[in-house]
C-alpha cells in the first residue's frame, strides 16, 4: 500500500503543480474566445512562452544560421511570408505556402493537408528536421543544441521554463516552448471584433456590414466553411482549383489529404484556413496561385477554375455578384485585420 | 481591373443575381389565414415580449428578445389550442429569409398545447438591434439542438394547409 500511496500522492502533487502553472498563465483572451486546448504534458506558462519566443526568432535553429521559424512566419504578415510557396534555409522551394500561426491554438489539425497532425509540439519538429522539403535543415544530434547552450540569455530562459529539469536543453523542450509561444498568438481585436463583440457600430464601414450580409447569405454562403469565431470549420475541402482527371490536375505532393488517407475522394481536399487577418496573408490557396482577395472571390463566384472531373465540394457552385458586392465582401474581409497582433511586442523579435 | 470586371459581368449575366441588400424592415404573414399581416418593428414592440438564450455559432450565449411565434400566428388567425385537430394538424408555417433560405414548422410544434418549444421572432440581441446580417427579424428556436431553423433575416411566414 505504501508505495502505491506515495506514487498516488506524488501524482496528485504533480497534477496540482501543473494545474497551478496552467491557472497562472493569463491568456488575455478577447471576448467570444474560448480557452484553447493545451496538452496535459505541456501546460502553458509565461516563462515557456517567452523561451519559445526567443527560439522562434533564433536563426541558430537552422542548418546554416540563415533562417528561423520567423523567416516563413513574419509577424507583420500575420505570421505568413508573403510568398506563393515557402523557401527553406538551403533555398529549396516548398510545395505549399506558409500558413498563418495566428490563432493556431484553435486548430484541430495542423498544416494544409495532414488530418493526423494535431499537436503543435509534434509539428514544430517538422520544419526543424524534415527533409521533404528541407525547411530549417537541422539534424538530430547536430551542433545546434550546443550553440544554444553557449548563448548566455538562454541559461535563465531555459531554467525558468523548465525549473524541475537538471538539463532542460532538449529537443523535446524546444518543441514544447515553441508550441507554447505559438499558442499564445491570439488575434481577436480587429474592427470586426469591436463591432461584433463590443457592439461598436462605428468600428467597421457600412460596406463591411453589407459584405457581412453577403458572407452569410444563402447564395454565397462563405460562412459554411469559414464559420465560427475563428472563421474556419476545421475541415478539408476541394475548392475546384484543379481537376482530378484531366489537366491541370492535382499532382504530388499537392494532392490534399489523399496523401494521408489514400481515399480517391480526398484528392484536392485542403484545410480551411482562418479568415482572420486574411488581407495580410496573400497570395492565397495552398499553393499561393491566387493573388488577391478580389481574385479569391472571383474564383468562388466562377465555381472554381478546374475543368473536367473536379471532385470539388458541393458548396463550390458559383454565384452572381456585382462589382460593388465584391468590394463589400473585400471590405468585410479587411475588417478582420487585427493591427494589435501584428504590432504586439509579446510576439515580436526579442533579439532586436 | 478590366479582366476582373469582365469576370463579374459574365458571372452576373449567366446567373440570377444574388439577393445582396439588407432585409426589409417588415415581416409579412400570409397564406391560408384570415388575417394577412405586415408587421413593423413598432408592431412587435407593442406585443407581449419574451426572451430566450441561444448560442452564436462561436458558442457565445446570446440573449434574444422578441415576440412568440405562436402569438403572431394566432393574430393572423392560424388554428391554435383546441382548434389544432383534424386537418389543422396537417398545416405548417413556411418561414422564408431575405436571401431565400427556408424552413418549415408544423403548427402543432409551435403551439403550447403540443410542444414546449417557445419559438421567438426576435428583434433584439443582448438589448440592441440585430446585426444587419441577422435582422431586423430572426427566428430563435431555443429547443432545437441545431441552429439551422433559427432563420436570420426573416422576411415572410406563410401558413399552408395541406390540401391532399
Amino acid at each position: 500500500m505504501r508505495p502505491l500511496c506515495a506514487s498516488a500522492l506524488s501524482a496528485l502533487a504533480l497534477f496540482a503543480a501543473l494545474s497551478a502553472q496552467e491557472a497562472a498563465y493569463d491568456w488575455k483572451l478577447p471576448k467570444g474566445f474560448p480557452k484553447p486546448f493545451v496538452p496535459a504534458d505541456n501546460p502553458m506558462s509565461a516563462a515557456k512562452v517567452e523561451l519559445g519566443r526567443y527560439l522562434f526568432y533564433d536563426t541558430r535553429l537552422s542548418v546554416n544560421g540563415k533562417q528561423s521559424c520567423a523567416s516563413c512566419h513574419r509577424q507583420e504578415l500575420a505570421f505568413t511570408d508573403g510568398r506563393a510557396v515557402g523557401v527553406g534555409a538551403t533555398g529549396e522551394l516548398h510545395s505549399r505556402s506558409a500558413m498563418s500561426l495566428v490563432n493556431v491554438a484553435y486548430s484541430a489539425t495542423l498544416t494544409w493537408s495532414n488530418p493526423e497532425l494535431k499537436s503543435l509540439e509534434e509539428q514544430a519538429l517538422v520544419p526543424m528536421f524534415g527533409e521533404h522539403p528541407v525547411e530549417l535543415g537541422l539534424r538530430q544530434g547536430g551542433k545546434f543544441l550546443s550553440s544554444l547552450r553557449a548563448e548566455t540569455r538562454y541559461a535563465s530562459l531555459f531554467a525558468r521554463a523548465f525549473p524541475d529539469e537538471r538539463d532542460p536543453y532538449t529537443i523535446g523542450n524546444i518543441a514544447k516552448a515553441i508550441a507554447s509561444f505559438e499558442r499564445s498568438i491570439i488575434s481577436g481585436r480587429s474592427p470586426y471584433d469591436r463591432y461584433h463583440y463590443d457592439r461598436d457600430d462605428s468600428a467597421v464601414p457600412e460596406a463591411a456590414k453589407r459584405g457581412e450580409v453577403l458572407f452569410f447569405s444563402q447564395h454565397i454562403s462563405c460562412f459554411r466553411c469559414h464559420g465560427g469565431f475563428n472563421f474556419s470549420d476545421a475541415g478539408f475541402h476541394n475548392t475546384g482549383l484543379y481537376s482530378v482527371a484531366g489537366a491541370p490536375a492535382f499532382s504530388a505532393p499537392n494532392v490534399g489529404i489523399y496523401e494521408h488517407t489514400h481515399e480517391p475522394l480526398d484528392i484536392g481536399r485542403f484545410k480551411t484556413p482562418t479568415l482572420r487577418n486574411i488581407a495580410l496573408t496573400a497570395p492565397y490557396m495552398h499553393d499561393g496561385t491566387v493573388a488577391t482577395l478580389e481574385d479569391v472571390i472571383d474564383h468562388y463566384a466562377a465555381g472554381g477554375r478546374a475543368h473536367g472531373t473536379t471532385n470539388k465540394d458541393h458548396l463550390i457552385g458559383g454565384f452572381a455578384l456585382s462589382a460593388k458586392d465584391r468590394n463589400d465582401l473585400v471590405e468585410y474581409l479587411e475588417s478582420l485585420t487585427d493591427d494589435q497582433v501584428i504590432h504586439d511586442l509579446r510576439f515580436s523579435n526579442p533579439w532586436q | 481591373m478590366l479582366r476582373r470586371g469582365l469576370i463579374v459581368a459574365a458571372v452576373c449575366a449567366g446567373l440570377v443575381c444574388a439577393q445582396t441588400s439588407a432585409a426589409p424592415a417588415v415581416l409579412v404573414v400570409k397564406g391560408d389565414v384570415a388575417n394577412q399581416l405586415t408587421l413593423t418593428a413598432a408592431d412587435l414592440t407593442a406585443m407581449p415580449r419574451s426572451k430566450a438564450m441561444i448560442p452564436d455559432p462561436d458558442g457565445t450565449e446570446v440573449e434574444y428578445e422578441g415576440v412568440a411565434l405562436a402569438d403572431i400566428l394566432k393574430r393572423a388567425g392560424a388554428p391554435s389550442g383546441n382548434q389544432l385537430r383534424g386537418d389543422a394538424l396537417a398545416s405548417y408555417v413556411l418561414a422564408s429569409a431575405h436571401d431565400g433560405y427556408r424552413v418549415v414548422f408544423t403548427l402543432a410544434e409551435v403551439d403550447a398545447s403540443f410542444a414546449n418549444e417557445k419559438i421567438l421572432i426576435a428583434d433584439q440581441r443582448d438589448g440592441k438591434s440585430l446585426f444587419e446580417y441577422q435582422g431586423p427579424f430572426r427566428l430563435v428556436c431555443p429547443g432545437d439542438k441545431a441552429g439551422a431553423r433559427s432563420v436570420r433575416m426573416l422576411e415572410t411566414l406563410e401558413i399552408v394547409r395541406l390540401k391532399k
